[in-house]
C-alpha cells in the first residue's frame, strides 16, 4: 500500500524530484519536460483553430442546451404544471438537480483551496480545471432554484434589497434564503479564486497572443502582470489567504444545501446526519466528475504527461474514501430510523428500500457504495477507461442519491391519504439535458480559450524546475 | 389496529383517458389575447347588455331579504334570501347570498324543517348551473331560435287541433314539490279531454309508495325520523347519499350519533351489496348479494311473526337475519327498517315489519308523509305504451329527461309523439329530439312555492332577473292553457286559498306571506296517518342465485342521478368511498377481483344476459362489496347537456328494466370478460390503510362509556425552538367530530364555491393536482372483506407552529394573531417548500393558469376572495374573508362577536353539524367547551407545531347485533361476537386508550 500512497501522503516538505522516503522517484510531470515544451502544450490549444472533433463536440451540447432552453420556455410561459409534479411531491427533478450540480462544484474549491493548504503538489496539473468546472455547475445549479418558482420573474424577492414595501423583507429563518446566500458567496469567492490563480497565465498568453484585440483584451484581464517578483510575492500572499477564504465554503455550501432538508419536519429529510453527508457526498461526486472530464480531456489533448496516472489514482483514493463515508451515512440513516421508533421515520427507509422507487434506492446504492469498492485495486485505479466508467457510475449514484433523498421522502409522507407517485414529464428531461449541455458547452469553450493547465504553477513542479 | 396494505400504487399504467376538454387547458391564452381593442369590445357588449337588462319592462316583484330588510342595495354587502334548494327534489332550504345582484353562494337554511341548515353537494353546486354555459338561450321551434310569441302561436294552433281532435297531451315530469306549478299543470292539462301527468323518477320509490298503498290504502312515502331510532335497519338504502332525502336524513342521522349527544347513541346497521356511503357509517354491515336481500327481508319478517313464504338462504344470512330480528324485537317502537329497493314485495315487507314493530307514530310518521318522490313507475310505463302505440299526440317534458335516464323502451317510443315539448335547461338528450324547446328559467331566477313534507311549506323567491330569454313553468303552462298570470300571482293566489287557511299561528295572510317569505319556510298543520290494513304480502319469493355476478345500479353522492352531471365542480368531487373522480366504473370486491385477475383500472365488459348493451368499464376494487356484486353508478355517460359531463363514463341506465312492473336494475346474471386494456382513474386517494399510524383515533362506545377519560389521548409535544406567537383578541380553532361526519362531502362543494377553488379536469386530478382546498380522507381499517371505514374531513390545520411558515424564504405565508396561518398570494414566488414541509399536505399549487371559462361562469365568483394567478400556492383560510364580515359587523354595530356569528362555510352548511367552529379566547364559546372534551386528539400533534383543528375520536357503536339494547346504551357492554371487527374495535379502544 505505500508503494502507491506516496502521490497523496508523502509529506509536502520532501523536495520534487528528489527521492521521498520511500526511495522512489516520482515525477509529477512526465516526460521530463522543458518550460518552454509546457508553455507550447499547455497554450498551444487556445492559439489554435478547434480540430474539427470540438465542433462535433460542441454542436452536441450546443444542441443540449437549446434542448434545455425549450424546456426553460415551457415552464416559465405556461408554467410549472408541464412538470410532473403534484399536491404532494413538490420538489423531484428541479431541487435534485440542483443538489447534483452544487454536489459538483465541490470538488473544485477543495482541490484549489484545500488541497493547497495542505501542500499537494500534484493538484497542479488539475486545478484550473477543477475550479472551471465548479463554476460552470454552480451555474448550472443556480438556473434551477430560480426555474423552479412559480412565478420566476419574482425570484429577485428572495434577495434582501431595499424596497418600498414598507417592513416586507426575506425571512431569515427559511433555508432557501441561506442557500440564496451560501450559493452566490461560493460562486463569487470560486469566481475570484479561479480569475486570481488565472493571472500569471493570462500574462503568458498576452506575450504570446499574436492579434491587437487579443492583446489589449488579456493585457486588460491579466491586470498588468509583469512577472517580477514582487508580482510574484503579491500574487502567493493573495493566493494563500483566497485559499483560507475559500475552505470554510467548501463546508458550508453543502452544509446549507442540506438543511433545506435537515430543517424540515418530513421523515427522511429531517435528520442530523445530513450536513456531513452532504458534504462527503458533494465531494465524491465533485471527484467523480472532475475524473470523468479529465480522463477525456487529456486523452483529446493530449495532456497524458500533465493529468498522469498517478493524479488519477490519488483522485480515485479521494472517491473510494468519501464513498465509503457516504455509504455509512446510509447504514447510519437506517439504523437512526429503526433506533428512534418514529414510526414515520421508519416506514420512510423501509419505503426507500422496497417501495415503489426501490429501484432508484439500489442504483444509488450500487452506485455509490459498490462501484467505487473496485478501487482497491491498483489496476483498476491506474486503468484511466475502468475509472472513466467508474466514474460516471458514481456521477449517476449520486444524482440518484438526491433523487431518492426528495421524492422518496415526499411521496408517502404522514398521511397516506395524500400518499402519490411521481414521474417526470419531458419537460422536466429537457432542463436536465439543458444543464448538461451548458455545463459542457462552458467546458469546451474554456478548453480553447483558457489554459486548461496551471502552466505557472506545473512549472514549479517540473521534475527539472530546479536544475 | 389491524390493517391491511394498499390496494396496490398503479404503475406501467398504458394510456390515459380523454381529458375533460379536447384541447389542451388554454393556459393564460384567454387573457394574452385579448387586446385592448377586444377588452372595450366585450366592456361595451357588457355595458349595453346592462343597459338592455335594466330597461327590460316587467313588474317589479318585491323579495324579501333574510332577517335584516335594508332599503337598498349596497354594492360589496352581501344580501341572503331564503329560498328552496331546486337541486334535487328533496327541497332543502338554502340562504343564498347575493352580492351587487348576483347570486353567488348558497348555504343552508337553518330555519328551514326539511334540511335545518344543511346543504349537500349537489346543492352546494347549484349556482354554477345557474351561470352555465350550455343553458339554452331561449326558446326554440324545430331548431331554430324564435321569439316566445313564436312559440306560443305555434303551439295554440296545434294545441287547439289537439282540444277539438280529443287527442292525449301528456306532461312528464321529474317528482313535482311546488303545488302551484303542478296546479297550472293540471289546468292546462284540463284544456285537453284527455291530458295526464305522469310524474317518473330517475332514482324511483316508486314501489315504496305502492307498498303503502298495499297496507294502508294509500300510495305515500313516509317520512322517516332518524332522530327518533335507537336501531336503524338500513336494506340497500343509502339514505345518507342519494335516498330520498339525504340532508334531513343526515341530519337527523347525526342528532344521534355520538356519545354525547342529548339521547344515547343510535346502533346503525346496514344489509346491503354495495359500499355505500350510508354502510360506511354504519356500526355493522352485512354483506349480501342483490338476489339475496329479499329472502334476506323475508327471513326477517317471518322471525318477527309475519306469516309468509321465505326463500331459501345461505346459513351465516340466516344467522344474522335471526339477530336483526332479536335486536329489533328488544327495540321494539324505536328502531327503523328503511329498505331503499324499488321492489313491492320487499317494500311491503319492510312496512309491515315497521307496522308490528311499532315503528308506526315513532320512527315511521304517516300522518306528515314525504313528497319528495312522486315518481309513478307504472304511470311511465303506461305512458310509454301508449306513445309505442302512437296514441299520444303531445308530450311536455319538464324536469326531466328520459332520453337519458329511462329505459331504451322510451327512446324508441318517443319518436312517435308529434308534438315533443322540453322545458330543459340545457339542450340535454331528450330535448335535441323535441321539436320546442320551452325552457324554463333556472330555480335562482323565479318565484317557487314548494311543499316538500306535507305541512312543511316553503317559499322560493327570484335572486335575479332570468339571465336569458327563458320563461317560468308555471307562466309557460299558464299563457299555453289561455290563462297567463305571473308565477308570483300564481303563487301568491294559491297561498292565499289554500295554504293560509291552514295555518292557525297568523292572522292575516299577507304577513304570513312575508313571515314565511322572509324565514323560508313554515309548518302547517299536520294530516292523519292512515290506517293499517292487514293482507297477504304481495308477491312470491324468489330464491337467491347461489352463483354468478349480480348488478347493483347506485347513485353517487355528487353525481346522483345525473342530472347536474354537466357541473364540472360535482363531477370533480371525490366519491367518498372511491375517492375517484370524473368517470364511473364497475366495482368489485377484493376477492371477486383476485378470481377473475383484475387489478384497479383494467378494463372489463360488463353486460346482463340476453341485453344486448354491454360496456367496457375500468374496474374499481372496493373492499366491502359482496363478492358475487358488480356494483355501477348511474348518470354517467351523457351526451348532450353541456361540456362537462359528455362522454365521461357510461351511461348505465338502459340496463334497468320494468321487469318486476317497477324500475330496477337487470336481475339477469352478469356476463363478464376482461375488455382491452387499463386506464388511469383520477383518485384523489390511492392509499387507504393507516399504515398503524394514530391519525384517526377510535374507540368503541362501550368503553368510551364506562371511562370517557380514557379517550385522551397521549400526545407529547417538546419544547418550540421560536416561542409562543402572541395572540390578540381572537384566536380562531376549529374542531370536527369524526362520530357525527358522515364524508358526505358537501363541506368539499360549499368550499370551493366560497373560495373560488378551480375545477381543474380529469387529467390534472389523475396527476393528483385537485385543487380542493378541503378534502375528505377515508381510511379502511379491518379486513378487505369487512373493513371498518373512517371519514376524516382534512384542511389546513392552522398550525401554532406552522412548518410551512418558517420555510418560506419571502415571507408569503405568514401567522396572524388570531392564530390563523395566512397566505399571502401576491408575495409568493412558488417554491413549493411550505408545500413540501407540510405534514397534512393540505396546501395547493397553482400549476397552471387555471381558466375560469367564460364572462358568464365568472358570474359565480366570490368578490371577496381573490383569484390566484398560476405559480402561487393557496390553501384554506378558515374562510378568512367571512371572519373578516363578521368582525366588522360587530364593530360596526359597537359590540362584540357572537360565538357562532364568524363561520366558515365548510361549517355553515354541514348536514352533520360535525364542525364546531369558534373563538378559543372566549371561555364560555362553544369551541372553548368542546376543546375540554376528552375524546379531542391532534392528528400528528405529537410533531409539536400545535394545529388549531382537532378531532373527535369516532365512536362505534359496536357490539353483536344481538347485544344492541337501547335503553342500556349508557351502559357498558363487550363487543365482539357477531360484530364486524368487533374484536379489533374493542382492541381499539384499549390501544388508543392506552
Amino acid at each position: 500500500m505505500a508503494h502507491e500512497a506516496d502521490v497523496l501522503t508523502g509529506p509536502a516538505d520532501v523536495p520534487i524530484g528528489k527521492a521521498d522516503h520511500y526511495g522512489h522517484n516520482l515525477p509529477l510531470i512526465d516526460g521530463n519536460k522543458s518550460y518552454h515544451q509546457v508553455t507550447e502544450e499547455v497554450f498551444g490549444p487556445t492559439e489554435r483553430r478547434p480540430p474539427v472533433a470540438w465542433w462535433i463536440a460542441i454542436s452536441i451540447t450546443l444542441s443540449m442546451l437549446m434542448v434545455g432552453v425549450w424546456g426553460g420556455y415551457q415552464t416559465v410561459t405556461r408554467g410549472i404544471g408541464t412538470w410532473g409534479l403534484n399536491r404532494t411531491v413538490g420538489w423531484a427533478f428541479d431541487i435534485t438537480n440542483f443538489v447534483f450540480w452544487v454536489g459538483i462544484g465541490h470538488a473544485g474549491t477543495l482541490i484549489s483551496a484545500i488541497l493547497f493548504l495542505f501542500r499537494q503538489r500534484w493538484r497542479t496539473s488539475i486545478n484550473r480545471a477543477a475550479e472551471a468546472m465548479t463554476i460552470f455547475a454552480v451555474m448550472c445549479a443556480g438556473t434551477f432554484p430560480i426555474i423552479h418558482m412559480g412565478r420566476p420573474w419574482l425570484a429577485f424577492w428572495a434577495t434582501p434589497y431595499p424596497n418600498s414595501r414598507g417592513p416586507l423583507w426575506v425571512n431569515f429563518k427559511s433555508p432557501l434564503l441561506w442557500d440564496v446566500f451560501a450559493i452566490s458567496t461560493y460562486f463569487i469567492i470560486s469566481l475570484t479564486f479561479w480569475y486570481i490563480g488565472l493571472l500569471p497565465d493570462l500574462a503568458t498568453q498576452r506575450d504570446r497572443a499574436t492579434t491587437k484585440w487579443k492583446r489589449t483584451l488579456l493585457s486588460l484581464f491579466s491586470l498588468g502582470w509583469n512577472g517580477s517578483n514582487r508580482t510574484w510575492s503579491r500574487y502567493e500572499t493573495v493566493y494563500m489567504l483566497l485559499a483560507g477564504l475559500s475552505t470554510p465554503l467548501v463546508v458550508s455550501v453543502h452544509t446549507i444545501v442540506s438543511m433545506d432538508f435537515a430543517t424540515s419536519v418530513i421523515p427522511g429529510w429531517h435528520a442530523t446526519i445530513f450536513p456531513p453527508y452532504f458534504v462527503a457526498g458533494a465531494v465524491f461526486s465533485g471527484f467523480a466528475m472532475v475524473l470523468t472530464l479529465m480522463i477525456i480531456a487529456r486523452k483529446v489533448m493530449n495532456l497524458e504527461e500533465y493529468i498522469t496516472t498517478r493524479h488519477l489514482e490519488a483522485m480515485t483514493k479521494v472517491v473510494l474514501a468519501t464513498g465509503m463515508i457516504v455509504g455509512t451515512a446510509y447504514a447510519t440513516e437506517f439504523f437512526t430510523a429503526w433506533y428512534s421508533g418514529n414510526p414515520y421515520e421508519r416506514y420512510v427507509f423501509l419505503n426507500r428500500a422496497l417501495g415503489p422507487y426501490a429501484w432508484a434506492y439500489w442504483m444509488m446504492v450500487g452506485c455509490n457504495v459498490l462501484s467505487p469498492q473496485f478501487f482497491w485495486f491498483k489496476k483498476v485505479r491506474t486503468t484511466p477507461w475502468m475509472i472513466l466508467i467508474l466514474s460516471i457510475f458514481v456521477n449517476i449514484g449520486m444524482w440518484f442519491e438526491r433523487f431518492v433523498i426528495i421524492v422518496t421522502s415526499l411521496h408517502r409522507d404522514y398521511l397516506p391519504s395524500s400518499w402519490a407517485m411521481y414521474r417526470p414529464t419531458f419537460v422536466e428531461v429537457a432542463i436536465f439535458i439543458g444543464s448538461f449541455g451548458l455545463f459542457f458547452t462552458l467546458f469546451l469553450l474554456f478548453t480553447r480559450v483558457l489554459p486548461m493547465i496551471a502552466a505557472s504553477e506545473v512549472k514549479g513542479v517540473l521534475k527539472n524546475a530546479d536544475h | 389496529m389491524k390493517t391491511w396494505k394498499s390496494l396496490g400504487e398503479r404503475r406501467g399504467l398504458v394510456r390515459i383517458r380523454k381529458p375533460e376538454f379536447d384541447e389542451e387547458l388554454p393556459v393564460g391564452e384567454s387573457v394574452r389575447q385579448i387586446s385592448r381593442r377586444d377588452f372595450f369590445r366585450f366592456s361595451g357588449i357588457g355595458f349595453a347588455a346592462g343597459l338592455a337588462l335594466g330597461c327590460k319592462s316587467k313588474v317589479v316583484e318585491k323579495a324579501m331579504p333574510y332577517l335584516n330588510a335594508q332599503e337598498g342595495l349596497t354594492p360589496g354587502v352581501a344580501q341572503w334570501y331564503a329560498t328552496v334548494c331546486g337541486g334535487c327534489s328533496a327541497g332543502c332550504g338554502v340562504l343564498a347570498k347575493s352580492r351587487d345582484g348576483r347570486p353567488i353562494k348558497l348555504e343552508g337554511n337553518p330555519d328551514h324543517p326539511v334540511s335545518r341548515g344543511g346543504l349537500c353537494a349537489i346543492g352546494q353546486a347549484q349556482t354554477r348551473g345557474l351561470y352555465d354555459e350550455s343553458r339554452l338561450r331561449g326558446p326554440r321551434v324545430d331548431g331554430k331560435d324564435v321569439a316566445w310569441p313564436e312559440l306560443d302561436g305555434d303551439l295554440a294552433q296545434r294545441f287547439a287541433e289537439l282540444r277539438a281532435s280529443g287527442a292525449a297531451v301528456r306532461v312528464l315530469s321529474g317528482t313535482l314539490t311546488s303545488p302551484t306549478l303542478k296546479a297550472s299543470i293540471q289546468a292546462f292539462l284540463g284544456t285537453f279531454k284527455d291530458g295526464r301527468l305522469v310524474q317518473a323518477d330517475a332514482f324511483s320509490c316508486a314501489a315504496l309508495a305502492g307498498a303503502y298503498e298495499r297496507t294502508h290504502g294509500q300510495k305515500l312515502i313516509p317520512r322517516y325520523r332518524l332522530e327518533e331510532a335507537d336501531l336503524i335497519i338500513g336494506i340497500e338504502a343509502d339514505f345518507l347519499g342519494t335516498w330520498i332525502d339525504p340532508v334531513g336524513f343526515t341530519r337527523a342521522y347525526a342528532s344521534r350519533r355520538g356519545p354525547d349527544r342529548a339521547r344515547p347513541m343510535s346502533k346503525h346497521i346496514q344489509v346491503e351489496s354495495g359500499m355505500s356511503l350510508t354502510g360506511s357509517n354504519a356500526d355493522e354491515r352485512v354483506r349480501l348479494a342483490p338476489s339475496e336481500v329479499l329472502p334476506f327481508l323475508e327471513t326477517l319478517a317471518q322471525r318477527l311473526g309475519l306469516a309468509l313464504d321465505v326463500g331459501a338462504l345461505s346459513s351465516p344470512l340466516m344467522a344474522k337475519a335471526e339477530a336483526i330480528a332479536h335486536a329489533l324485537e328488544q327495540h321494539r317502537g324505536h328502531g327503523l327498517v328503511l329498505c331503499g329497493l324499488n321492489d313491492l314485495r320487499a317494500q311491503e315487507l319492510c312496512a309491515r315489519i315497521n307496522h308490528v314493530l311499532g315503528h308506526e307514530g315513532s320512527t315511521v310518521d304517516l300522518a306528515n308523509p314525504s313528497l319528495q318522490k312522486q315518481g309513478d313507475d307504472g304511470a311511465l310505463e303506461a305512458l310509454v305504451r301508449e306513445m309505442s302505440q302512437g296514441k299520444v299526440a303531445a308530450l311536455v317534458l319538464l324536469g326531466s329527461n328520459p332520453l337519458y335516464d329511462q329505459p331504451v323502451a322510451f327512446a324508441a317510443a318517443f319518436g312517435k309523439v308529434p308534438i315533443r315539448i322540453s322545458m330543459a335547461l340545457t339542450a340535454d338528450e331528450s330535448a335535441a329530439q323535441c321539436t320546442h324547446l320551452a325552457p324554463d328559467h333556472h330555480w335562482l331566477e323565479t318565484w317557487r312555492d314548494s311543499e316538500p313534507l306535507t305541512g312543511t311549506v316553503a317559499l322560493g323567491q327570484p335572486l335575479l332577473n332570468s339571465l336569458f330569454n327563458t320563461r317560468d313553468a308555471v307562466e309557460t303552462f299558464g299563457a299555453w292553457s289561455g290563462r297567463p298570470a305571473s308565477a308570483l300571482q300564481a303563487i301568491q293566489n294559491r297561498w292565499k286559498a289554500d295554504v293560509f287557511p291552514r295555518q292557525k299561528n297568523m292572522g292575516d295572510a299577507d304577513s304570513f306571506w312575508n313571515a314565511t317569505l322572509q324565514k323560508g319556510a313554515a309548518e302547517v298543520g299536520a294530516g292523519t296517518a292512515p290506517r293499517y290494513q292487514e293482507g297477504r304480502v304481495e308477491g312470491t319469493t324468489r330464491a337467491a342465485r347461489t352463483a354468478g355476478y349480480e348488478l347493483l345500479l347506485y347513485g353517487k353522492v355528487g353525481i346522483g342521478d345525473g342530472r347536474h352531471a354537466h357541473l364540472p365542480f360535482l363531477q370533480e368531487l371525490p366519491d367518498p368511498i372511491t375517492k375517484a373522480t370524473w368517470d364511473n366504473y364497475v366495482q368489485i370486491s377484493p376477492a371477486a377481483a383476485a378470481r377473475l385477475g383484475l387489478e384497479q383500472g383494467d378494463l372489463l365488459r360488463v353486460r346482463p344476459e340476453g341485453h344486448p348493451l354491454e360496456l367496457e368499464l375500468p374496474v374499481v376494487v372496493q373492499p366491502g362489496l359482496d363478492d358475487r356484486t358488480l356494483a355501477v353508478a348511474l348518470g354517467y355517460g351523457r351526451t348532450a347537456g353541456g361540456k362537462a359531463g359528455l362522454g365521461v363514463g357510461k351511461n348505465a341506465y338502459p340496463w334497468r328494466t320494468f321487469s318486476t312492473g317497477f324500475l330496477a336494475a337487470d336481475p339477469a346474471p352478469l356476463q363478464v370478460r376482461k375488455g382491452s386494456g387499463r386506464i388511469q382513474l383520477a383518485c384523489t386517494q390511492d392509499h387507504h390503510s393507516l399504515e398503524g399510524r394514530e391519525l384517526v383515533r377510535e374507540m368503541a362506545l362501550a368503553p368510551y362509556l364506562r371511562d370517557p377519560a380514557s379517550a385522551r389521548p397521549h400526545e407529547p409535544t417538546g419544547p418550540s425552538v421560536y416561542g409562543e406567537h402572541p395572540h390578540g383578541q381572537h384566536r380562531w380553532a376549529m374542531v370536527i367530530d369524526l362520530s357525527a361526519c358522515t364524508g358526505c362531502s358537501g363541506c368539499v362543494v360549499g368550499c370551493q364555491m366560497e373560495n373560488n377553488i378551480p375545477v381543474v379536469g380529469r387529467d390534472e386530478v389523475a396527476r393528483k393536482r385537485e385543487m380542493h382546498w378541503l378534502r375528505i380522507d377515508r381510511y379502511y381499517t379491518g379486513s378487505e372483506a369487512e373493513p371498518g371505514v373512517v371519514h376524516q374531513p382534512m384542511m389546513c390545520q392552522q398550525c401554532d407552529q406552522a412548518p410551512c411558515e418558517n420555510v418560506c424564504p419571502v415571507l408569503a405565508t405568514v401567522h396572524s394573531e388570531e392564530g390563523l396561518n395566512q397566505q399571502v398570494y401576491n408575495r409568493c414566488v412558488g417554491t413549493r417548500y411550505c408545500a413540501n414541509n407540510c405534514p397534512y399536505k393540505v396546501r395547493r399549487f397553482n400549476w397552471w393558469e387555471y381558466p375560469h371559462q367564460s364572462e358568464l361562469e365568472r358570474l359565480g365568483l366570490n368578490p371577496d376572495v381573490t383569484v390566484r394567478s398560476r405559480g402561487v400556492m393557496e390553501k384554506c383560510s378558515f374562510c378568512v374573508q367571512r371572519l373578516m364580515v363578521a368582525k366588522s359587523t360587530a364593530k360596526s354595530e359597537g359590540r362584540d362577536l357572537k360565538d357562532g356569528e364568524a363561520l366558515p362555510a365548510c361549517m355553515q352548511s354541514c348536514p352533520a353539524q360535525a364542525i364546531v367552529f369558534g373563538d378559543v379566547q372566549d371561555p364560555e364559546s362553544r369551541i372553548s367547551q368542546v376543546m375540554r372534551d376528552p375524546k379531542r386528539f391532534l392528528v400528528l400533534g405529537e410533531l409539536g407545531i400545535g394545529p388549531a383543528v382537532s378531532y373527535l375520536t369516532k365512536i362505534r357503536n359496536g357490539g353483536s347485533i344481538s347485544e344492541a339494547s337501547p335503553h342500556e346504551a349508557s351502559r357498558a357492554r363487550p363487543t365482539g361476537g357477531l360484530a364486524i371487527d368487533g374484536g379489533a374495535t374493542e382492541a381499539q379502544g384499549g390501544h388508543h386508550g392506552a
